[in-house]
């Protein structure tokens, strides 16, 4: 073996660094949370930076209407948009505001159903509006209650969806996430 | 800012082979194909050190998802001792210090080349298809981007034509294997060549399904609990293989998916195409303790 070919062979079993490790594992929380809609899911690290981390580069155009996360944003590379641009958007969802930037959030079209942006918001868990969701990843149906969400969210999302137009959600609690893809209906109950 | 902080120590190889901004782009496609089940979502499919076709599709969305805890096993036609398995196999464990498995249920990660394991998938398992051709429409439009409306506006009339021209001329439906499905009532799929054998074990199952084709640079999924219908006439059911009295000859198992080997005087004989569940059935029949998990079919007949 020649020492250019040797030098590419790992000389131990490898190790995932921080970052990797916690980039893998955010994602995995996050493929389990849009799978299976509305069951909680463990972040290694509390609040969207992990997300950020995980997703986020400079191929992406990202719309956060948080300026300390913009700055983490900007980190990474990624174009700060406005919300009519963005395919991920880190945005308030517990205000007025944050419903008429959701508004403008990208759905994609039948055409393209990937121009859709992926959604992550602050919630509380348990506590709230009750929601009933069904579609894929849902056995028979399952209940949930998300709180601190602005009125009028899930009439907004029902309005925007067109399947398999849409954009799909994370809430963040804490470490916990609960995903609601696109392909979820929601019952306001 | 120093330059320090943009910067990171070299490394002779990217944990898991790929490199973060590679497994980014794949985790946020992943994140859509789950969101629109069955829906192809394009990706820019990199370079991995193997062929294109030979499973780097499947390969790419497998290391992202590795990590050392990973317990990986990898299908080839049924086989995880096929030189192809074998070889991706180790070489997904050599760049993330994951485990290696023959056993369906001890897996965590799931790579297979046309094939579904026998034995019932559990929630939280990951199964990663690896996909030739992802376009259903292929055969009946070649032009990618009339495919793309005819998916956009669910004109899938033409796979039924098809269908119906396979029983005119041939009496039954000829497609053995990448039977058109419709997932989630609305996007039609190509299942990967996996046999009509493994087709209904997708609808409803417990475990999240990736089909990704590295050559053509898509990827789709199946998430649990989510409809696959198989596309059938109302008065022509959907039919899996005849195989269910079939009995391995290595060992002695009947009612499952069979490769047939053609033998000397013109006959056949048949073994289990899930090599491993043979393997458990023939360690159990000399006494070992060796557990079979619940299978998807029972006797030939789906449970």
């Amino acid at each position: 073996m020649t020492a250019l070919a040797q030098s590419l062979v790992p000389a131990s079993v490898p190790v995932p660094d921080a970052f990797e490790a916690r980039t893998n594992a955010t994602f995995e929380a996050l493929m389990w949370a849009l799978s299976r809609p509305g069951t909680v899911q463990t972040l290694p690290a509390p609040g969207m930076k992990g997300l950020v981390e995980a997703l986020v580069d400079r191929e992406c155009k990202v719309f956060c209407d948080d300026a300390d996360l913009s700055d983490f944003v900007a980190f990474t590379g990624a174009a700060l948009m406005p919300a009519a641009a963005a395919d991920h958007a880190f945005m308030g969802l517990d205000r007025a505001e944050g419903l008429k930037n959701l508004e403008q959030i990208p759905v994609g079209s039948a055409l393209y159903p990937d121009d859709g942006a992926t959604v992550v918001a602050f919630a509380r868990f348990g506590e709230g509006q009750k929601l009933r969701l069904t579609g894929p990843g849902i056995e028979t149906s399952v209940e949930i209650t998300l709180g601190g969400l602005v009125p009028g969210l899930w009439a907004l999302r029902a309005a925007r969806s067109r399947y398999p137009a849409g954009f799909d959600m994370f809430f963040i609690c804490g470490t916990s996430v609960i995903g609601l893809p696109r392909s979820t209906l929601i019952e306001v109950l | 800012m120093s330059i320090a902080s943009l910067t990171k120590a070299w490394q002779p190889m990217s944990y898991g082979f790929l490199d973060a901004s590679a497994k980014r782009e794949l985790r946020r496609k992943m994140l859509k194909a789950i969101a629109v089940p069955g829906c192809q979502m394009p990706y820019a499919s990199r370079e991995v050190p193997m062929a294109r076709g030979w499973g780097t599709g499947g390969l790419q969305v497998t290391l992202t998802l590795l990590k050392p805890s990973s317990v990986v096993k990898v299908i080839d036609q049924g086989a995880d001792d096929s030189v192809n398995a074998a070889s991706i196999r180790s070489f997904l464990s050599k760049v993330s210090g994951a485990a290696e498995t023959w056993d369906t249920l001890a897996a965590s990660l799931i790579q297979s080349r046309h094939r579904i394991p026998e034995e019932r998938l559990h929630a939280g398992q990951i199964l990663v298809l690896q996909v030739p051709n992802p376009e259903p429409l292929r055969p009946v439009e070649p032009n990618m981007s009339v495919a793309r409306q005819m998916h956009a506006d669910a004109d899938y009339g033409r796979l039924w034509l098809i269908l119906y021209e396979q029983i005119v001329r041939s009496g039954r439906i000829m497609e053995g294997a990448a039977y058109p499905s419709v997932v989630n009532g609305r996007h039609v799929m190509t299942p990967s060549p996996i046999p009509r054998w493994d087709v209904p074990k997708l609808h409803m199952a417990q475990h999240l399904t990736f089909l990704s084709a590295g050559r053509e640079k898509r990827l789709y999924a199946v998430p649990p609990f989510t409809k696959v219908e198989p596309l059938v006439f109302s008065d022509v059911p959907f039919k899996v293989e005849d195989h269910g009295a079939l009995t391995c000859h290595r060992s002695g198992v009947s009612g499952f998916y069979m490769n047939e080997i053609p033998q000397d005087n013109g006959g056949s004989a048949f073994e289990l195409s899930d090599s491993h569940l043979g393997i458990k059935a023939i360690r159990k029949a000399e006494g070992e303790a060796d557990r079979i998990g619940a299978t998807w079919y029972r006797n030939g007949q789906l449970a």
